[in-house]
């Protein structure tokens, strides 16, 4: 399969990244390690006319931290250079974690955690070749009318299937976005739409240049539990972080957020009350677990049934919980 | 030759490094995608976006007017049936009428680029007509209309039904008898490279008329690719030169005809040029010729003993579209109930249904795996009930060869017992079964399989396999075979066999192999035949020349013939020490100047001496050429009548002249709250008669093992209305090496009367056998009882929660892997409310609507 023809396009700074974005619109795409892009342009998902190659622009691969405020994910810096940074690992347990979860190693070489929080989402319907999609008659996201897992309704369910944004979410992290008029900061959680076709509320003259992770999650214990069916080169069929934080042996503060099953990942918004102020035991995350299966709604988008993925999400979220708890 | 001993070879029985192992490693080593000729265009094919429809016409118009596109190639260009089977001639290289499955063929663009013929596809307008499809082959079998083959009612391609013995009154005998239905879904090869063919014509300056051809393909069969060409093509096989470059993997994916090395040929032919087409790994998945989904009624009767009385096996196959090699598959399930253990009596009923999906084919224990994981399972649950212990029942039940079993195979060489015994001691099964702890066990299975069929698909006397050896001045020796090495390593095998009865060194010899106009007839890699067949027409071959050289030696040792021995490159006198001639160690190329060639130092220093006890094997070599000029061997391979079978319909398939044997236990790890399993080590016994090359059967038992894990845990076609919802190696899930167990091997040699030195069958028997014995050991570990296979956790889950009584969670789309009743579909609706993909209106697809989970 070749890839469909296009404009290469190699900004130098992030002012005249986002004059391209302005101008083009419609028809340019930005590709950042292409480990996502690439592949679903072979089938062609998207056919942009300008591709715009982001990495030639300096500054933006790197981890810079600064005391008293945290530290900066560039955007073009790799997974690998996250999954090998001691400072995460020590500091940021659960980005960590989740990281190293992602892909292969050389998937994870070239991919970078802007590319992962803007992941598109996943859809066994829809990640298919062009002549496979005829096949079924299109559906929403894509060239159709019809959406194959919930056919009653109007929207698209597929799946967001990035590892690290739950880990993310559990770190309150915020992204910088740039556009023509500036920079203007966000809350990863406010990120995502939950709709399977528009994943992400940056317009389309912007692009994300960094990620925060502010210094009052440092220290934080962390893990990532992903639901797979290989041990390697696997989307997150389901994945759980928490970020937890004890004083003795009660819990002080923890975030449970899950992926890979619903369009947006999720904060598990009543975890913090069934934890907080207790001590860390089986049956409080056990109670946890069900509060996370209760957000999760995966349909069909997978090869996994969704009663099963929901069903893990309730196991996994238990298990993170706990390891999370043994490790501070 | 049988009572030789390992020490007694120089060469046989080492493990040796495949010869081609460096060109593949450096890359220098060219497979069929990396060629490419002057000229040379590439060819993409239109694939049908519908499982069943006429096509009523194909405008190309459009595809032909783009820059760069040459020509496009559609069903009436070559309309000649043809098949693999001389009763399954059902495919045409591109669709004539209709079209059968989402995936068929139906044009071929031809252009300067890949992604020029691409956009031609996309510009090719194909108006249908489309027809009722089937996609169950319960329901198929029903059908009263719309067949998928005119000439196939019911569409039911064949079905076979074999009484062996007395079954009624075997199962009367019984004390226990276990009936139970089981399902093995569908899975295919994977092979690491895709299927690529080039093919070029030889065009007449004057004329422009087309002549020789030549195709080079990512075959397993080159000889019968040659034929199904002539066919087509309607071209003299001898016009025709197929040759096989290296080849990344086949397991059977590449042991027939597959669509696209027709296509290329037409294509060559319209286009007037050389034309490559390498399929996608979409492609690749679509032309399949896998394992097809398999219903397994069985039934097996046991005394209170632990033996056998009776089985009786009914058996349907999901074939897909085509008949490929649907009737030996489907004979194989039957045949291969017998030879492994002592069963008295045999009923079977089989069916090969066609269903509107890719063709399912010939693929690593090809008929015998799925029939295999049901017999294994229902067994361990016998000796259950009976109280006996898993590797007791099986040592109960084991053949007391030489004998021919109830179903008329010969079995003659027979390992089994000691396989079993091995891994037994080696798995520690007596102390640690049962003491493992909660959520581990330990399952034992055992499987067999041919070395080769005994009777050849193509019903011809001729001998399966023929190979030349020509040995030049210099003592360099090369061996022209028919063996296709798909990565098995058959041209070191061959070059072994030759080393070792020649008594050269490996070094000297090249293998020239699977090249139709150089090599002679082999019929092809597959059915685990080459070892068994082409080795021993090596030998011959090798034997036959060395008669020739042993002569000339003993006229110059002034000896009898039969006191002439030839070993580690030399040629000595019975009786005299082995030592090398002085200055002679090394085998130097005679002649270092220019038109001396012929006339090299060894030449010349052999008018010196007068009659020698001992000679190197250049000089031997030299000497018999004297005689001669040139210096050549043939030997040919054809399988005993006595290895024939019985007379039965569709008794040809199943008898071999050989059996290798398998037995495996596996170690599992459950986890009860996710059903995820975790394979923690196996051990696997295999006969192999005698190991050729130790390591080299090493590899292909562990990887047999790994293939056979791959189909019990994690890979499966997941199908929704004739779609395979996963034409990816992404979503198709092979296990990778995070997951992968250690598979420890042990070769059991049981010395086969007729194998070349005694081997047999190395690289599929132990496939079989890794599926029921990690069912049962999941049974061992959990007490659920898994009868659909692959056991992915959302099965291994469902079955746990309902033996644990828990809440139920309909996880498994309504079929209940520990008693399936029919095949799984995915969830989700590809047509709803008159949207989705044009079908029939009668299409499954519109009335199967799942039941959607309110989304809010
Ligand atoms: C076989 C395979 C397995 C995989 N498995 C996993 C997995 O397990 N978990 C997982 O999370 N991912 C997985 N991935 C996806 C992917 O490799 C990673 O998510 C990776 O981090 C993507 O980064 P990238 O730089 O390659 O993104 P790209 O492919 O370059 O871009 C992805 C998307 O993000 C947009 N984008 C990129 N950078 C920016 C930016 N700075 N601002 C705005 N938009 C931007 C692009 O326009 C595009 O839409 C897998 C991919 C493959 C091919
Ligand atoms: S969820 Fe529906 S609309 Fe979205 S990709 Fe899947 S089938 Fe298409």
């Amino acid at each position: 399969m070749s890839l469909p023809t296009f404009k290469l396009l190699r900004p130098r700074t992030v002012e005249e990244a986002v004059g391209m974005l302005h101008r083009y619109q419609d028809d340019i795409q930005i590709c950042a390690g292409g480990t996502d892009l690439l592949p679903s342009m072979k089938q062609r998902l998207f056919t942009p006319k300008f591709l715009m190659d982001i990495r030639g622009i300096d500054g933006l691969e790197r981890i810079r931290v600064t005391p008293g405020l945290g530290v900066e994910l560039g955007a073009l810096t790799t997974l690998s250079a996250v999954e090998d940074s001691g400072f995460i690992h020590r500091h940021y347990p659960v980005l960590h974690e989740a990281v190293k979860t992602v892909a292969s190693p050389i998937l994870r070489n070239m991919g970078t955690m802007g590319g992962n929080i803007c992941l598109d989402t996943r859809c066994l319907w829809y990640n298919q070749s062009l002549q496979w999609r005829k096949s079924c008659g299109f559906c929403i996201k894509k060239d159709g009318d019809l959406c194959h897992v919930a056919p009653g309704g109007k929207k698209c369910w597929a799946a967001f299937s990035a590892d690290t944004p739950a880990a993310l979410l559990c770190l309150s992290a915020e992204v910088n976005v740039a556009s023509p008029s500036g920079f203007r900061r966000i809350a990863i959680a406010d990120l995502y739409t939950n709709d399977g076709v528009n994943r992400i509320k940056l317009a389309k003259n912007e692009m994300i240049t960094s990620i925060y992770l502010p210094e009052a999650s440092a220290g934080y214990s962390g893990a990532y539990k992903k639901l797979r069916i290989r041990g390697s080169i696997d989307y997150p069929l389901a994945g759980v972080a928490v970020a937890l934080k004890k004083k003795g042996k009660i819990v002080e503060d923890v975030k449970v957020a899950i992926t890979g099953v619903n369009p947006a990942p999720h904060l598990v918004p009543d975890a913090l009350h069934a934890l907080v102020g207790r001590e860390l035991n089986e049956h409080a995350a056990t109670v946890v677990g069900e509060l996370a299966s209760r957000v999760a709604k995966p349909l069909t988008t997978s090869l996994l049934t969704p009663e099963y993925r929901r069903e893990i999400i309730r196991v996994y979220t238990k298990r993170a919980v706990m390891a999370a708890g043994a490790a501070t | 030759m049988t009572s030789l001993k390992k020490n007694d070879f120089s060469v046989i029985g080492k493990p040796i490094a495949m010869i081609d192992s460096a060109g593949k490693v450096t890359g220098q080593g060219k497979y069929a995608d990396d060629l490419s000729v002057p000229g040379m265009l590439i060819g993409k094919i239109l694939h049908s976006h519908l499982p069943h429809a006429l096509i009523k016409k194909i405008d190309a118009s459009r595809a032909l007017a783009l820059d760069g596109v040459v020509t496009v190639v559609i069903g009436t260009d070559a309309p000649n049936t043809y098949g693999i089977l001389p009763v399954g001639h059902d495919e045409t290289a591109l669709a004539v009428e209709k079209v059968r499955y989402v995936g068929d063929n139906v044009a071929c663009v031809v252009a300067e680029s890949e992604s020029i013929a691409e956009a031609a596809l996309e510009l090719i307008d194909v108006e249908y007509e489309p027809l009722p499809a089937w996609f169950d082959p319960e329901d198929s079998m029903e059908a009263q209309a719309n067949f998928i083959h005119e000439q196939r009612p019911n569409n039911i391609e064949k079905d076979y039904h074999h009484v062996f013995g007395d079954p009624d009154a075997g199962f009367a005998q019984a004390d226990v008898v276990l009936e139970g239905r089981y399902i093995a879904n569908e899975v295919t090869h994977a092979a690491m490279e895709p299927h690529c063919t080039l093919a070029a014509f030889e065009f007449d300056s004057h004329t422009g008329r087309e002549g020789r051809l030549t195709v080079q393909s990512s075959t397993q069969v080159p000889y019968y690719l040659q034929h199904k060409l002539s066919i087509v093509l309607e071209m003299p096989m001898s016009q025709i030169r197929v040759i096989k470059p290296l080849v990344g993997g086949g397991f059977g994916g590449k042991s027939e005809i597959i669509p696209l090395e027709i296509i290329a040929a037409v294509a060559a032919r319209k286009a007037k040029a050389p034309v490559k087409i390498t399929y996608t790994r979409e492609e690749v998945f679509l032309a399949h010729r896998g394992r097809p989904r398999t219903i397994i009624d069985l039934k097996t009767g046991v005394k209170k003993d632990g033996s056998i009385t009776a089985v009786a096996a009914k058996v349907i196959q999901d074939g897909g579209a085509y008949c490929s090699y649907g009737v030996v598959t489907i004979l194989y399930s039957g045949a291969l109930l017998g030879a492994l253990y002592d069963i008295p009596n045999i009923k079977y009923d089989g069916f090969r249904v066609l269903t509107n999906k890719p063709a399912c084919g010939a693929m690593r224990g090809h008929g015998t795996v799925n029939v295999r994981f049901a017999f294994e399972s229902q067994l361990d649950e016998l000796a259950g009930k009976i109280n006996m212990d898993p590797v007791s029942i099986r040592r109960k039940n084991l053949l007391k060869p030489p004998c021919i079993t109830v179903n008329g195979l010969r079995v003659q060489s027979y390992g089994l017992p000691e396989c079993i015994d091995v891994v037994a001691r080696e798995s520690k099964w007596a102390e640690r079964r049962t003491k493992l702890g909660k959520g581990r066990g330990l399952g034992m299975a055992c499987s067999h399989y041919v070395s080769g069929a005994a009777s050849s698909i193509i019903r011809s006397d001729m001998p399966h396999s023929t190979v030349n050896i020509k040995i030049d001045r210099d003592g360099g020796v090369i061996i022209y075979t028919g063996a296709s090495d798909i990565g098995q390593g058959s041209d070191t095998m061959v070059a072994q066999i030759a080393a070792e009865v020649l008594g050269c060194k490996m070094n000297r010899i090249k293998v020239v192999a699977a090249d139709t106009d150089l090599t002679p007839v082999d019929i092809g890699s597959y059915s685990s035949r080459v070892t068994f067949m082409n080795g021993n027409a090596t030998l011959r071959a090798a034997e036959d020349i060395k008669k020739r050289i042993v002569a000339a030696a003993a006229l110059k040792m002034a000896c009898a013939p039969e006191d002439v021995i030839m070993r580690d490159d030399l040629v000595y006198k019975k009786g005299v020490a082995p030592v090398a001639p002085k200055q002679e160690n090394a085998p130097t190329v005679s002649g270092h100047v220019e038109g001396q060639i012929l006339r090299g130092s060894v030449q010349q220093k052999r008018k010196d001496e007068g009659p020698k006890e001992r000679m190197s094997f250049e000089e031997a070599v030299t000497a018999a050429m004297d005689n001669t000029g040139a210096l050549g061997g043939t030997g040919s391979y054809a399988p005993p009548v006595e290895a024939k079978g019985g007379k039965h319909k569709g008794g040809g398939v199943g008898p071999s002249p050989a059996y290798s044997y398998s037995a495996q236990v596996a170690d599992v790890t459950v986890d009860e709250e996710t059903g995820e399993v975790t394979v923690n080590k196996i051990w696997a016994a295999h006969d192999c008669g005698r190991a050729l090359n130790p390591v080299s059967v090493e590899g292909q038992v562990i990887g047999s093992v790994w293939m056979g894990l791959g189909q019990a845990l994690q890979e499966e076609f997941v199908w929704k209305d004739g779609l395979l919802m996963n034409p990816s190696m992404l979503e198709y899930k092979s296990p990778s090496s995070t997951e992968s167990p250690e598979i420890e091997s042990f070769i059991v040699e049981s010395i086969d009367p007729e194998g070349p030195f005694g081997a047999k069958e190395a690289s599929e028997g132990s496939l079989a056998a890794a599926i029921p014995a990690i069912s049962n050991a999941i049974y061992d570990a959990v007490g659920v009882r898994l009868r659909e296979c692959p056991f992915s956790p959302e099965r291994v889950l469902s079955a746990i929660r309902a033996k644990n009584g828990q809440k139920k969670i309909e996880m498994t789309n309504r079929v209940d892997p520990t008693a399936p009743h029919k095949m799984r579909e995915h969830g989700g609706s590809t047509w709803y409310k008159g949207k989705g993909p044009q079908r029939h209106a009668d299409d499954p697809s519109r009335k199967t609507t799942t039941e959607v989970p309110a989304a809010d």
